[in-house]
This record gives C-alpha cells, structure tokens and sequence, in this order.
C-alpha cells in the first residue's frame, strides 16, 4: 500500500515538477558553480600553483557517468562533497521505507533536499536497477564499454626568457637559464569505462619547456643530462580499474589513489581541506581510486586490492615509483649519496630539473582494515615507506622534526558514527622514523589526532566542531587530513562551523578556524599561531539570478622583513577579502555573471596593500545549436603580490585556470565549443592579460617583454 | 577664494589620481542617490548606461547641470535627445566639464535595443574633445561605450557597463594620455511599489580603488520622490526629491564631501512625443 501510494505522489511530482521546479536534468550549471567557488578557495589556500586536475578529472567523470541512486554508489557523491552524510543517511531510509527509485523526482519528498541540492545533483545521478548481480563477461565489455580520447594543446604565444636563443657556452656557465624544450605543452587521454565498474586507460603528458621528440640539445649538453637525457613525452602512465566482482570490492593496476578515514594516515591526491566547509569537514575515504589524470606528484604506482565480506573489508596496496630529488653525488666511497630535497613540481624542463628526474625510488606497501556497520565504521590503517636514498634536508631550525632518513611507518585509527542528527569522526595516528643512527632529527612528539562532531539540530542548521592535535614529530608523506596548511605537523586548533538556511532562498555559510603551531615553520622563527574567518551569504533571486557575498579574513605569523630589525622575529600579517558575486540567466541562452573583489594585505610592519577585481561573464549556449562561446572582459588593479586576487576562469574541458592577478591591467578571454559530430567535441581557447604599469611580465626564466601575456588552448575530444 | 585654493590644493596633491571624468553620472536622479544609475531606466541612461534607454516610450529631451562644490569652474553640462524607434531608441548626447580654461567635452551617438523582457543592449560612439587655454591647444579622440541592462526578475534588474573598452588615448598628447577604461556594475530591486533600492561599483582605471555607490528613492506622494544615497571614494552622501508630470520631470539633488563641502544638481526631462 505505501509502495502504492508512493508511485502515486511521484506521478503527481513528476507530471508537476516539469512545469514547478523544472530541474534542468542537462544542465550542469549549478555543478559547475560549486566545483568553481571550491577550486577557487583550493587556490587561495594553496601558496603556489597546486593542481586540481585530479579533482576535476573525478568531477567530470561522474557528470558523465551518472551513479545509480539505487545503489551504494550514492556514497561517491558525500566523497566529492555534492551531498552531506545527512542526505545520504535519508536517501537510504528511504530506499528502506518505499523501495528503490523509481523516478529522479522522488527526491524532492526526501527529507533534506532542497532545490539548490537537487539542481546541482541531478546531473550526476541515474534511476537503475541494481546491476551487481550481473556477470561480467567479455562480451559485455567490449560492446558496452565506452572509450574516450581526450587530446589537449597549450601554449603561452610571447617568448618567455626561458625560451629565447642562447649559445652553448653561455648555458654550460649558467646550466638552468634556459629551458631545454619547446613552448609547447600537449597532453593525451584514453580512457575506457564499462558502467563505473571497469575502468582503465593512460595518459601522456609533456608539459611546456620539456623535450618533445622534435627538440635537440647539443652533444655537451647531452653529456651533462647522462641517463636522464630523454625526449618524448615527459610522463606517461596508465590504470586498470574494476570494482565488485564478487569479494574483491575494488582493485587497481597502475596509477591509482588511496584515502582513508579522515586522511590523517593515508590519503593521497587532493583533499579539500578547509574549502568545502561546515559539515563537509568530516571526510569520506573513497579508498582505491583510478587516477587517470596527468598530476606528476602525490600518487601510487602499482597495485592495490580491497576483499570485502560482510561488515569487514580489507586493503592491500603496494607501490613502486621514482620520484624528482636533488641528490648530492657522492665524493668518496665512504661518502653514501644522499638527498637533500624531494622535487613536487613535476617540471623537467631546465638542466637542473631534468638532473634530479627520476632520481630515487620510493617503495610504499601497506593495508587497511574496515569494519563497518549499520552507523559506524572504525578503520586501522599502515603503512611503511622506503626511499632508494636517504633524504638529509640542510639543516634548519624550522624542518628538524621533518622527515628525513630512509623509512619511515605510519599507522592509525580511524572512526566514524552516524546517525539521525548527529555525527561523530575522528582519527589517530602515529609515525616511527627508525632512523636513529644519524640522530639527523630532534626527537618529539610523533602522534596526531583529530576529532570532530556535526549536529544538525534542524533540518536548515548545523553545526560542526572540529579538534586537532599533530604532533611536532609526526611525519607522514601520505597524509592529507584537514589544517592550516598542507602539513600535518605540529600544529593544533579548533574549527567551528555553522551552515544555515535562515529564510527561504537564503543560506548561509561560515567558520571559525583558531590555529597554532607548536614549532617553527618556513619562514616564522618562532611558533605562532593565527586564524581564519569566513562568512557567506548567498541568495536565489529566482531560478535565474543567484549571489552571494563572501567575506574572508585570514591572520597568520610570519618573519619580520624590516632591513632595520637585527632578529627576524614573526610579525602577524592579515588577509582580508569580499566577493560579490551575481549569476543570472538572460532568456534562454544567454548567461552573465558579474564578479567584484576587494583583497587587503597589512602586516605589523606597515605593509598596506589594496587590490581589486571586477568582471563581466557572458556565456552563449545555445540550445538547438552545436556550438557555445563565453567571454569575459575583467580589470584588475592589486598593488602587489599580497594583495593578489584568484579568478576562476571557464576552461576547455579538463583543464582548469586560476590566474593569480596583481599589477594592473586587464584580462580577457574567449573560449569556444563546437560539437561537429555527435561524438566529437572540439574546444579553444584564447585568453589575454594586458598590463597598463609595466613593460615586462614575469621574472627570471618566465619574464616576457612588452605588457601582454596571451594563452591559447585547443582540445578535442572522441568519444566512442 | 578660499575654496578654488583649496580645490586647487587638492587637484595637485592628488595629481596621480587626477583623471578625466567624461562619463560623470548625470541627472537629478542617479545624483541623489549617491551616482549609482548603471541598472536603472530613462533618459539620463544615454549617459550612464545606454541599455537603460532601450525601453524609452516618448520622445524626450532632458537638461542637466551640476554646479560641483558651488563653483564655476568645476560645473557639468548636459544635454540629451532620445528618440525611441521601430527598431529601437536612437540617442545623442552632449556633456562638458570646466570651464574656458580646461574642458573636457563628449559628444555621444547611442543606439539601444531591447530583446523581450530580460536583456537590453546599448551603444554609444563618443566623441571626446578637451580644450585647455592659453594656447596648450585642444586635444580629441573617438572612443565607445557599451551597455547591458537584464530584467530578472519583476523586482531585480541588473546593468553591466564599459567605458572605452579597448584602452583608447588621446593621440596627439605629449605623453599620449590615456582615457580611463570604467567597468561599471549594480543592481536596482523594488522593494515595494513605490520603494526602490540600487547599488553598484565602478572601477576607473585611472583612479586608485573603487568607487562603491548606493541609494533608495521612496515615492511619498503621487510622482513626489523623495531619495538619498552615498558614494565612496571619494566620500559622498546625497540626497534630494523629484516631481513628474505628464509632460516633464524635474529632479533637485544635493552632495556633501566633508573637505569640498555641497554641489547642487538640477536636472529636467521633457517628454516630446505622444
């Protein structure tokens, strides 16, 4: 009778919701939005240029390949932080109370969603059956397996130093003046995925600068580069990915990502730390993943395996690659080689860069233990590393307590309860570096912790509390767990968040980080301490006009740089920035978007700096037509560096920009999509920076003369 | 005296922000509240955002002067015809700044055209002509400018305009001085019938920062407005009232600065056609 009744209302919801709420099920839009602002705060969290194609790769793949809402699949969608362990918690109770789905629409009667939630979901969730049970033969992958080829060109079209002519003597005197490659950077992408539970595919990457197979160096040179003298594609990898056959849950050949618990132990590739916030804090371990993208650091290269049975489920992994250090070459024989520091950029394009390619192996081997029922879930997590040749940092007062050494295990404990309105997580972990025979380390500390709560008192409110505690000792090359920061070491502090929905078409959204450091850190010569406010308040105007306006203020500690002071004591430095930003539809095909920024920078020196941002957005996508463009037109004025400011900007698929904007001037871009054939995509991109204050851009290897700076970017992709 | 000293003082102290300011907003209206006029309709739209003409129903001519911190030599004029067509509103434009001795002139050619209910287009060809005395000579140059203006919703409207969007500058100067680019946007959303709230930003890039405008206007009577607004950078507040009848509107505003002390704006439209 329920089940009857249910079918009934969804009729009814379905046959009103297309005229009502009209969910555009096509459009991505509010998708996009979110993965934007998150970029955009990932970017200003990061001090240099990280890289999110691996999120991005992870967010792309599931507006393409739909989960199944019918199934545990859901759960990836709380991992990419689309929806709240709260909603996931009512979908399944009411997968319990009135059976499967049967239309998307249901959702609307599902406690806790609202509009904003079902618009930015809907593209990314399907109404299936159930398809574990099928058999996997290989007739089914082969007829229903869908490939995709994705190839990528980009270049900055003026000639950067790095780039510009030079005799062989003058290079051999100054080895990393120039860039040994071509301007030119292109990226190829295969990948294969049968219905979510098959996945495999590899990914070449030459990045721009390093030696493609048409660029020839001198003999001299070639001499100098050795082993490591190699032109082609710069990178190269591939996976091979399946998930749920029978009792092997997951397993991966390759590249692939682990994460587990709140990352405190083993979570490698992305995580969003502080920028997804409120009760998105609490993490979701999505355990083994394919890493199909082309980031050059922070993965594993290998194999891994998760069996599952009942409540338990266990995790083997090994991985073997060589990583970029700087490696001092040994004078005598009873000198051992060592290393003196680990290269994260992935670029190999200057002598210095190519020398330390590849320089040492680094060998991980570890596992997981989960148990999990009904609301709760405890996980034990270890894992052991190894590098080739020992890491010796030059000694500093800041890094003492960072690793250094050749091994080093790690392990944890990880929990999790959820249930109704409340939601309790955590995790412990310790590090042993037994390296002891150099006493190359101060010893400390090597434990961390955190522990959070999430209440959700109402359906429009909840809080989120968050402690943390990471020992000045603790080392790890495979955390990745929230702070201050991207190191989980020696640092403590209290997080409290509130995510509210005051009045209808209203939310609001903000934190309160309090943060110390126990020890010293790059650039503080003393512990100190800082915190990080925010607040956001967004509004719906209608279906077509949304805004919000962000506040942001961020304290931290750093050097005193007054030539005057003899000691170079921290001083507190403060960010503060407001965005406004407006969204609105103009008929069908039109969309525009203003966005204004003001960024402040002061420290105790007296340092004042102001920058400021304004843009317009002009999207055309038409809907009978094969073709979109955007366009943006932006001005910029920011005194200097500090006050800088990130603007997300529309991309070919794939691929992400962030400029970090100061100096003044303006920026523009166009970019353009044409479909010619159901199957193919093609994109390009063209963007322009041009400067009014100064006549070259850049330093060093990436100086340009004259006062523009011009990206292109073409990309196509095949589908089959 | 005392005042022209110090206005003097001013301009020279201030001398690296000193920029032309061809496209002042004009009329009694955007005045009192606080300059802000980049999402809101008229006549007086041809100078502060073309789009907003777009929807222009009669003929009109309109006449505006600002005397600014009561003196003279710092005084704008302007003058404006919009006559709305088939094919949409057709627009000309006449505005100084100065005085005999240095003035700054445009004169402007608009077209605005409105695509249903959400999205309105204008343009303008501007003429920018700037004359300084004793003999320095007169200097000019062609620029344009663009609008958009979108009716989201019943209550929001949203305006978007540029200034000289490719960097033009007058040519024949010594230092080839650049004309400012100006990226303007804001909101206008009727609260109520009769309660209308705007806002919006500019940034001028010959001038640090940016200027933040807002304001409210409040319909008292019938067609008796009273409003008020301010302005950052520089720091402004206004306020004033207006009148309309069948065939004409007069609008009187008046601005504090705190240094420079009041300027008194009046502006009339007269509604030609039918």
């Amino acid at each position: 009778m329920r089940r009857l009744v249910i079918i009934i209302l969804s009729l009814f919801c379905f046959s009103f919701a297309k005229a009502q709420i009209a969910i555009d099920t096509l459009s991505t839009e509010a998708l996009d939005q979110l993965l934007i602002e998150q970029i955009e705060r990932l970017a200003e969290d990061s001090d240099d240029d990280a890289d999110f194609e691996d999120l991005l790769d992870n967010y792309i793949f599931f507006s393409e390949n739909p989960v199944n809402l019918n199934s545990d699949e859901v759960m990836q969608l709380v991992e990419l932080r689309l929806l709240s362990v709260f909603q996931y918690e009512e979908i399944q109770k009411y997968r319990r109370y009135y059976g499967d789905f049967m239309f998307l629409e249901e959702l609307e009667m599902v406690e806790g969603f609202d509009e904003q939630t079902l618009a930015i979901i809907n593209p990314v969730v399907c109404i299936g059956k159930d398809e574990d049970k099928d058999k996997l033969t290989f007739n089914k992958l082969a007829r229903y397996g869908k490939h995709q080829i994705v190839g990528r060109y980009e270049q900055i079209l003026e000639q950067q130093q790095g780039y510009a002519p030079i005799d062989d003597s003058a290079l051999l005197v100054k080895p990393n003046s120039r860039y040994l490659g071509s301007p030119q950077k292109y990226q190829l992408k295969y990948t294969y995925n049968y219905r979510n539970k098959v996945r495999a595919g590899f990914v070449l990457e030459k990045d721009a600068g390093e030696m493609f197979f048409t660029d020839k160096v001198s003999d001299t040179i070639r001499a100098l580069l050795g082993d490591n003298y190699q032109r082609g594609f710069d990178f190269a990898g591939f996976h091979l990915y399946a998930k749920d056959l029978g009792i092997v849950k997951a397993a991966a050949v390759g590249d692939y990502q682990l994460a587990y618990g709140q990352g405190l132990t083993l979570w490698s590739g992305m995580s969003f730390g502080k920028a997804g916030a409120g009760s998105s804090v609490m993490k979701q371990g999505r355990g083994i993943t394919p890493k199909g993208s082309a980031s050059e650091y922070s993965y594993m290269r290998g194999a891994a395996v998760t069996l599952g049975g009942g409540p338990f489920s266990g995790t083997v992994f090994y991985s073997n690659r060589k990583i970029d250090a700087n490696v001092s070459v040994a004078e005598s024989l009873d000198e051992a080689e060592l290393v003196s520091s680990l290269q994260e950029t992935g670029y190999h394009r200057t002598i210095g860069e190519i020398q330390d390619r590849h320089a040492i192996r680094q060998q991980v081997v570890g596992g997981h233990l989960a148990y999990a029922i009904a609301h709760f879930e405890v996980g034990y997590t270890l894992h052991h590393t190894w590098l080739s040749v020992p890491l010796q940092l030059k000694p500093s007062h800041y890094n003492q307590f960072y690793f250094q050494g050749q091994q080093l295990t790690d392990q944890g404990l990880d929990f999790k309860y959820v249930k109704g309105k409340f939601a309790i997580f955590g995790e412990a972990a310790m590090s042993h570096n037994p390296d002891t025979t150099a006493l190359r380390q101060a010893q400390g500390p090597s434990f961390a912790g955190l522990v959070g709560m999430t209440v959700k008192p109402a359906g429009y409110l909840n809080f989120t509390l968050l402690y943390r505690n990471y020992g000045k000792a603790y080392q790890n090359l495979l955390g990745n767990a929230f702070g201050e920061g991207s190191r989980n070491q020696g640092q403590r502090g209290v997080y409290l968040g509130v995510e509210a929905a005051p009045a209808p078409y209203w939310n609001l959204l903000a934190y309160v980080d309090q943060f110390q450091y126990t020890w010293l850190t790059s650039q503080v010569n003393a512990p100190s301490n800082g915190h990080d406010y925010y607040l956001r308040v967004s509004h719906s105007f209608s279906r077509r006009a949304n805004a919000y306006l962000q506040i942001r203020s961020k304290t931290k500690m750093k050097n005193s740089t007054d030539a005057m002071v003899f000691s170079h004591y921290p001083i507190l430095y403060t960010k503060n920035s407001v965005r406004f930003n407006i969204n609105y539809q103009i008929g069908r095909d039109f969309q525009c978007s203003n966005k204004a920024e003001y960024a402040h920078y002061h420290n105790e020196d007296g340092t004042n700096e102001h920058g400021y941002f304004l843009c317009q957005d002009i999207a055309y996508k038409p809907e009978s037509k094969p073709f979109s463009l955007s366009f943006r037109y932006a001005l910029f004025d920011a005194k200097d560096y500090n006050a800088r400011i990130y603007a997300y900007e529309s991309d070919v698929l794939y691929s992400f920009s962030v400029p970090a904007l100061y100096g003044k001037g303006m920026r523009i871009y166009l970019l353009g999509k044409w479909k010619p054939f159901s199957n193919l995509t093609l994109y390009a991109r063209i963007g322009r920076t041009i400067y009014s204050d100064r006549d070259e851009i850049g330093s060093g290897l990436t100086l340009i003369e004259g006062n523009h700076k011009t990206d292109l970017k073409v990309e196509m992709i095949w589908k089959l | 005296m005392k005042k022209l000293l110090l206005l003097i003082t001013l301009i020279i102290s201030t001398s690296t922000i000193f920029a032309y300011d061809f496209i002042h907003p004009m009329g009694g209206r955007a005045a009192a509240m606080g300059g802000s006029s980049v999402a809101s309709q008229g006549l007086w739209a041809l100078q502060n955002n073309p789009a907003g003409m777009a929807n222009l129903e009669k003929m009109s001519l309109g006449l505006y002067y600002e005397n600014r911190w009561l003196l003279p030599e710092t005084a704008y004029k302007c003058g404006a015809f919009a006559l709305p067509t088939k094919l949409g509103t057709l627009g000309l434009s006449f505005n100084q700044f100065g005085s005999s001795k240095y003035n700054e002139n445009k004169i402007g050619l608009a077209y605005a055209k409105d695509f249903g209910r959400y999205l309105q287009i204008g343009l303008q060809l501007d003429y920018l002509l700037l004359k300084i005395g004793n003999d320095y000579g007169s200097f000019s140059a062609v620029t344009f400018e663009l609008g958009l203006q979108s009716q989201v919703t019943d209550k929001l409207a949203i305006g978007t305009y540029i200034f000289n969007p490719v960097n033009f500058s007058f040519e024949q100067t010594l230092n080839h001085e650049k004309i400012p680019i100006v990226l303007r946007f804001g909101l206008a959303y009727k609260f109520t019938k009769d309660f209308v709230g705007q806002c919006e930003i500019e940034k001028d890039t010959e001038r640090e920062g940016v200027s933040l405008r807002g304001g409210v206007e409040y319909e008292a009577f019938k067609s008796f407005y009273i409003r008020a607004g301010v302005q950052t950078n520089p720091g402004i507040l206004s306020f004033g009232v207006g009148y309309a009848i069948r065939f004409a509107q007069i609008n009187v505003a008046a601005q504090l600065h705190n240094e420079l002390g009041a300027s008194v704006q009046v502006g009339m439209i007269f509604n030609l056609g039918k």
